[in-house]
Parts: structure tokens; C-alpha cells; sequence
């Protein structure tokens, strides 16, 4: 090969590999719309968009993968946590994650709720864009898709006590938002809510993956192989917690002879104040 | 220095040296967050020294390959600068552009986009500075007629790296063809035309220290640009797997960015044979030493370990991890950082006073310190990140719970970010521990180096 040669080598792939991806962009761009829900692509969305943008959040969270890894990826948050939680975080975020013990806290951004309502609407389209499937598991903020993953040596030991946590999870005080306590008791309740049930979907062990419960229990309420006595949802989340077995899940893994295999002590080891708590915050859990 | 107006050259290198300095400074403090609890959190959160960081990146070495590039059009084509006035109003603007973009993210005034978080005013004068380079380079080449194959592969990367930035200009309704447009300059940067802009250098550099023939080691060249685009471009989809697009991206993706090492494994051998072949004709064993070392470290950084994470049933689970922080320090410094040290290390003999050829003590020490701290802190990223993909992907351990259990891994990281930045701080040192001095010397008989045997 001469010189001439190579530079027509030069020449000639970059040119084919141009005319290939420009090609490829274009054709992309006729199914983007249908992706990525164009339709729902609303004002709101976009000025969701802004207020991301706005406040910088790529360079410490991820979205699709992309950004910094200083913080956990959103891409899918709206679907494991509901609206209210998601309002309550980002008012506060100290309320719910401690810097002492996980190292790291998102410092306060100050959003009005306008903003907040907004991004929620972004995070919640991009939620839906149809992405090949990524993440192939839930990626959780804290705690564990197989339960005990995340306790701590003492949990391990025990049945555990109301003060002991898992290495992740926040202390609290007892002045902070409901649901910021709920989700210190659901793991730290005796038993642990956590040691049987999941927060992410599809991960069913002793007991069945509480992703997405407030959805099925709003759907439950309503139909007519429902026996209990709830109206709505947070009544059945109560419900389920006093009398596991006043509705038992499908399936002989979770039950045998209408009994739940659910502890039923809860009813007296627990204060009503966290029972309600816990309540709280399984219906943010959409 | 043959020409008078390479003295530019240097004012350019001193810009980049303070802003290298600048960005660890940044890279250290983000380092040091991962660790936590921040007592800056308030005040200097991560994202603000995250975007400093990785600006200052950009900013430097791009001021680097534009001082570089400086030095070497009026060796290529033997002449002087066009304009040596455009030249340093041209530095002066950038440097007012680089440091009010620094103080605005102090105050997170910016666009809050990856990498391109630099605000539209920031963005016009980036395109102004380029086309402003562009025109004193066209035209210094113009006016001597002499036009080389090599100065050719780095103009065509300077002028692509100025049109590629144009996408970023523009404003996308739908956030997943926003991150297709920004890699259009991302990645069609790093992984396409700044590789071309390297290539030049490169060649430049083994012309120079080797005596190779220039017509073969331009031959190779031009192989080499073919590899870097047949792979580069359609290997821009190994950034859009995840984002929402049609599923052909991803094996055509894969593909590609499979064949992205082959043309680095080209590179590190072009380097290795030139000089196996031609053997040394020049005192600058230093120079030779970061040339060779960015080879070896492109391969490594951005072939192999980029190779590691590409393919997408691999990518599915590392994607988002630090096993990417990993692959971008490890191929960012080898490719970019050291051939802009190398072209630094080569000019400034015959730019400052009292300094041998053969380099000094402190830039061996400063070469050998800077490569052991990379490459540890690729190690400290890998380690970290192969920890999370399995204990937070796999396992499905919560991010935060995930973080506490990598900890020994980021002090791993900084005392191995501490070696790299004491080899740079010896850098810095012994880059102004010197005079400049701007004389003219007659090629072949530079008084430092009576050894000197080349005659180009």
C-alpha cells in the first residue's frame, strides 16, 4: 500500500461510516416519537426538564445511566416511589437520609413546589421511554431486593430491636415526616418488614414483593374477592398489618387455610402511631 | 525555537499548566466527598466541583493541542505564525471564557447538561476561539505553501472539533435526542476527531525524535484516521443503548466499539516500530518517554478497559457505574492529557533557559509518579466499580448500602490521586522553574544538546 492509497483508505471508510450513521440518525428520528411517548412530552414535562437542568442534578445523579455517579439513578424512581414520598424528599432530604451514617446527603435545593411537581412530571415520563429494558433489575436507593441483604451483624443475631437498623437506613428521632418513620420501622420493626418482603418489583420471597402495593390495593378494595373491612388504602395497608390474615395474597407460600403465614403480633408490639406510620409509607410505594 | 512566533507556544502551555493544576485541585476535593460526610455541603457541593473538574479538563487540554499546535504549523511548514496578535488575543479570550465559566459554576450558573454545562454566552466565544485558531492556522499554512500530511490529519481534527461542537448550540424538546446530539460532540470528540488531533501530534513527535521517514510514518497515519472513523463514528451507539432509541443501535453499537482498540493497538505500534526501527536522533529521551507512554496508555486506557464495558449484555450491567469513571480517567489521561505533556515536554527545551534536552531528574520523577497514580486510580474505580455492579446490579443491594461497603476502595482512590497529583505538581514546577526565553536557533545546533545528530 502507498501513500495514496492509505489516504483514499482514510477517505473512503470515514466516509462510509458517516453516510451509514447519518443515515441510521435519520431513520431513528421516525421512532422517537413512538419511544419515547412524544404525546406526553406536555409544557410541564419540559419545564420538568428545566428545573433538572436547573439545579444540576446530572452531575450527581444518573438518568438512563448518564451523569455522575455521586448518587443513585433515577431513570425509574417515579415507578418505585410515589409522588408523595417524592414531594416529601425533595423538601427535605435530611428528613430521610442521614449524612452521618450513609456518608453523603443531597444538601437542600430550595425547589418550590411548582418546580417539584414539575420534575416529578419529567422523572415520571422519562420513567416510561421505552429504553431496551434498563435497567435489567431495580436499582433501589437503600435497602436490599433479597431481603437481609442490607442488615447489619447485630439484625443477624436477633430477632432484632426497635434501635437497631441496618447499616443504611436512618436513625430517627421521632419528629420527622411520617413517612420518613414509616421506612425506618419497616426495617426495623421485630420482626423486620424487610426480612420477609421485598421493595422491588417482582422480588417475591416469604412474603410477596411490596412494590407497587398502594396500586393493587386501590384495585383490590374494589373488587369483590375483597372480605375486609377497608375503604381505601391506607385502611387496608393498616388492616394487613393488625389482621395479616383479613386478606391473604394467592398462593400457597403465603398462606394455608385462609391463615396467613404473616406474623400476627404486630398488632400488640406496635404503637397505633407506627402502625400509621407504616401505613404512610407503604402507600407511597405505588 | 527556529521561528519567533512559536514563543506563542509557551504562553499557551503556561495557561494549560495552571488550569491542570486547578482541575486536580477539584478532582481531589470530589474524591474526598465520596468518602464523606462533606463539610462543605453547603457551600461546595459535589456537583459543583464535578462540573469544575471535568470543564477544567476540557478547557486545558484544549488549550494544550491549540499551544501545540502553534509550536508545531511553523516547524511543518517552516515559516511564521500568520498573526501572532490573533494569536494571544485569541488566548486572552479564551481564558476570560475558561475563567468566568469557572467562577459562574460556582454559583451554578450554567446549563446543567453533561459536559457541555458551559452557558450560551461561554458557548458562542468557544466557537469564536476556534474559528479565530482556524483562520491564523489556514492562513500561516497558506502563506508558506508548504502543507504536510501531518499538519493536514491535525487541522482536519481542530476544524471537526469546532464543528461537532455546533450541536450543542441547540435546543431539543425531547430529552433522549438531547443526549443523541450531545454525544454527536462527546463522543465524536474524544473517540473521532481528537483522535486525529493526536495522530497528528503523534506522528509529529516520531518524526521528530525518531528521524522515521516522513512518508511512511504518514502513510500509517492516514491507516490509522481510516480505523479510528470506520470504528469511532458508528461507535458513537455504545452512549445511546440505554437512552430510547430503535434495538439495531446495540449490536451495531457493539460492533463498532469492539473495533474501536484496533485502531489504538495501530498506534502504539506505530509508535514502538518507528523508533525500533529508526532508532533515537534526538537528546529528548523525556519526550520520547510521554510520546511512547501515551501510545502504551490509550491502548490501555481507552482500548482495553473501554473494550471491557462496551459490548451491550455487558454494558446492561456496568452502565452507570464506576467501572465508567474508571475507563474515563485511565483513556482521557493516555490519549489527551499525555500527548499534550509530550508536545510540552518536546518544546520546552528550546523555550526556557538552563534546561537540558535529555530532561531532568524532576521530569522523570514527574513522569513515573503521574503513571503509578493513574494507574492505581484506574484500579481504585475498577475495584469500587466491579463491587457495585455486583453488590447493587446483581444482588440489588440499595445504592447508598452499596456506597458504605465500597469505602476502602475510595481511600484507595485518593491516596493513589495523591501520587498522580504530587507527579503533577513536579510537572508544574519544572515547567516555571525556568525563564522562557524566545531566541532563535538554528535547527541542528541547539547549544543544550551537542549530542543532537538529526537533520530533518
Amino acid at each position: 500500500m502507498n501513500k495514496r492509497q492509505a489516504r483514499l483508505f482514510a477517505i473512503a471508510s470515514t466516509g462510509l461510516a458517516t453516510v451509514a450513521f447519518l443515515g441510521l440518525t435519520l431513520h431513528s428520528h421516525t421512532k422517537f416519537d413512538e419511544l419515547t411517548n412524544a404525546q406526553n412530552n406536555t409544557p410541564q414535562v419540559q419545564s420538568g426538564r428545566d428545573v433538572w437542568h436547573k439545579y444540576n442534578c446530572v452531575n450527581c445523579h444518573t438518568l438512563f445511566g448518564e451523569g455522575a455517579y455521586y448518587a443513585p439513578d433515577l431513570t425509574k424512581i417515579t415507578q418505585l416511589r410515589g409522588e408523595q414520598y417524592l414531594k416529601a424528599y425533595m423538601r427535605d432530604p435530611s428528613a430521610f437520609y442521614d449524612e452521618q451514617r450513609h456518608r453523603r446527603l443531597m444538601p437542600k435545593q430550595n425547589l418550590s413546589e411548582r418546580e417539584i411537581t414539575d420534575l416529578i412530571a419529567f422523572l415520571d415520563w422519562v420513567s416510561k421511554v421505552d429504553n431496551q429494558g434498563w435497567p435489567p433489575r431495580p436499582i433501589l436507593v437503600t435497602g436490599a431486593s433479597i431481603p437481609g441483604t442490607d442488615f447489619g451483624p447485630a439484625q443477624g443475631t436477633s430477632s432484632g430491636t426497635a434501635s437497631t437498623l441496618p447499616p443504611g437506613a436512618r436513625p430517627v428521632t421521632g419528629t420527622e415526616n411520617p413517612i420518613a418513620l414509616g421506612a425506618a420501622a419497616f426495617r426495623s420493626v421485630a420482626p423486620a418488614c424487610n426480612a420477609c418482603h421485598s421493595t422491588a418489583p417482582g422480588v417475591n420471597m416469604a412474603g410477596p414483593s411490596l412494590a407497587g402495593v398502594a396500586a393493587r390495593a386501590e384495585e383490590l378494595i374494589g373488587s369483590p374477592e375483597y372480605k375486609g373491612q377497608a375503604k381505601d388504602v391506607k385502611s387496608y395497608l393498616i388492616e394487613s398489618i393488625r389482621t395479616p390474615s383479613a386478606y391473604v395474597v394467592p398462593g400457597t407460600m403465603y398462606s394455608a387455610d385462609g391463615t396467613s403465614f404473616m406474623p400476627n403480633t404486630y398488632e400488640h408490639d406496635l404503637s397505633a402511631e407506627q402502625i400509621d406510620q407504616l401505613a404512610e409509607y407503604l402507600s407511597t410505594l405505588k | 525555537m527556529r521561528y519567533r512566533s512559536q514563543a506563542v507556544a509557551y504562553w499557551y502551555f503556561a495557561v494549560a499548566m495552571v488550569l491542570f493544576g486547578l482541575q486536580l485541585v477539584f478532582g481531589l476535593l470530589s474524591a474526598a466527598k465520596y468518602l464523606g460526610p462533606d463539610p462543605l455541603l453547603n457551600i461546595l457541593p459535589f456537583d459543583v466541583t464535578k462540573v469544575i473538574h471535568t470543564n477544567l479538563l476540557i478547557v486545558w487540554v484544549l488549550t494544550g493541542f491549540m499551544g501545540a499546535t502553534y509550536w508545531m504549523v511553523p516547524d511543518e511548514s517552516r515559516t511564521e505564525l500568520y498573526s501572532t496578535k490573533l494569536a494571544y488575543i485569541q488566548l486572552g479570550l479564551w481564558v476570560v471564557m475558561g475563567v468566568t465559566a469557572v467562577i459562574g459554576y460556582l454559583f451554578r450558573y450554567g446549563t446543567g447538561n453533561k459536559l457541555l454545562e458551559q452557558p450560551l454566552p461561554h458557548k458562542i466565544v468557544i466557537v469564536i476561539v476556534m474559528l479565530m485558531f482556524l483562520y491564523n492556522v489556514i492562513m500561516t499554512i497558506r502563506r508558506s505553501g508548504r502543507f504536510t500530511t501531518t499538519e493536514g490529519v491535525l487541522l482536519l481534527g481542530v476544524a471537526g472539533a469546532a464543528v461537532l461542537y455546533l450541536p450543542a448550540l441547540l435546543h431539543y424538546e425531547n430529552y433522549t435526542v438531547s443526549i443523541i446530539y450531545r454525544w454527536w460532540t462527546i463522543h465524536l470528540w474524544v473517540e473521532g476527531v481528537w483522535e486525529m488531533i493526536q495522530g497528528g501530534f503523534l506522528a509529529y513527535l516520531l518524526i521528530r525524535l525518531s528521524g522515521a521517514d516522513r512518508e511512511v510514518l504518514e502513510k500509517w497515519l492516514y491507516v490509522i484516521v481510516g480505523l479510528v472513523f470506520i470504528a469511532g463514528i458508528l461507535g458513537t451507539a455504545h452512549h445511546y443503548y440505554w437512552v430510547g432509541v430503535p434495538q439495531y443501535w446495540l449490536p451495531i453499537g457493539g460492533f463498532f466499539s469492539a473495533l474501536e482498540p484496533v485502531a489504538l493497538v495501530g498506534m502504539a505500534m506505530y509508535a514502538y516500530s518507528a523508533i525500533r526501527r529508526s532508532g533515537l536522533a534526538h537528546p529528548n529521551t523525556l519526550a520520547l518517554h510521554w510520546t511512547i507512554g501515551s501510545a502504551l496508555f490509550t491502548l490501555f486506557g481507552a482500548g482495553l478497559l473501554g473494550l471491557a464495558h462496551t459490548w451491550p449484555s455487558v454494558n446492561k450491567w456496568t452502565h452507570g457505574t464506576l467501572v465508567t469513571a474508571m475507563h474515563g480517567h485511565a483513556a482521557f489521561y493516555g490519549a489527551y492529557a499525555m500527548i499534550v505533556l509530550a508536545m510540552i515536554t518536546f518544546a520546552l527545551p528550546s523555550m526556557t533557559h538552563d534546561r537540558r534536552e535529555q530532561g531532568s531528574a524532576v521530569g522523570y520523577w514527574s513522569f513515573w509518579l503521574q503513571l503509578a497514580g493513574m494507574f492505581g486510580m484506574t484500579l481504585s474505580f475498577a475495584t469500587a466499580g466491579i463491587g457495585q455492579v455486583y453488590l447493587e446490579r446483581i444482588l440489588g443491594l440499595g445504592y447508598l448500602d452499596t456506597q458504605l461497603k465500597i469505602q476502602v476502595h475510595f481511600l484507595m482512590l485518593i491516596a493513589t490521586a495523591t501520587l498522580f497529583s504530587i507527579g503533577v505538581g513536579l510537572f508544574i514546577w519544572d515547567f516555571f522553574r525556568t525563564r522562557p526565553r524566545f531566541e532563535i536557533v538554528a535547527e541542528g545546533a541547539p547549544p543544550a544538546a551537542p549530542a543532537r545528530v538529526a537533520v530533518t
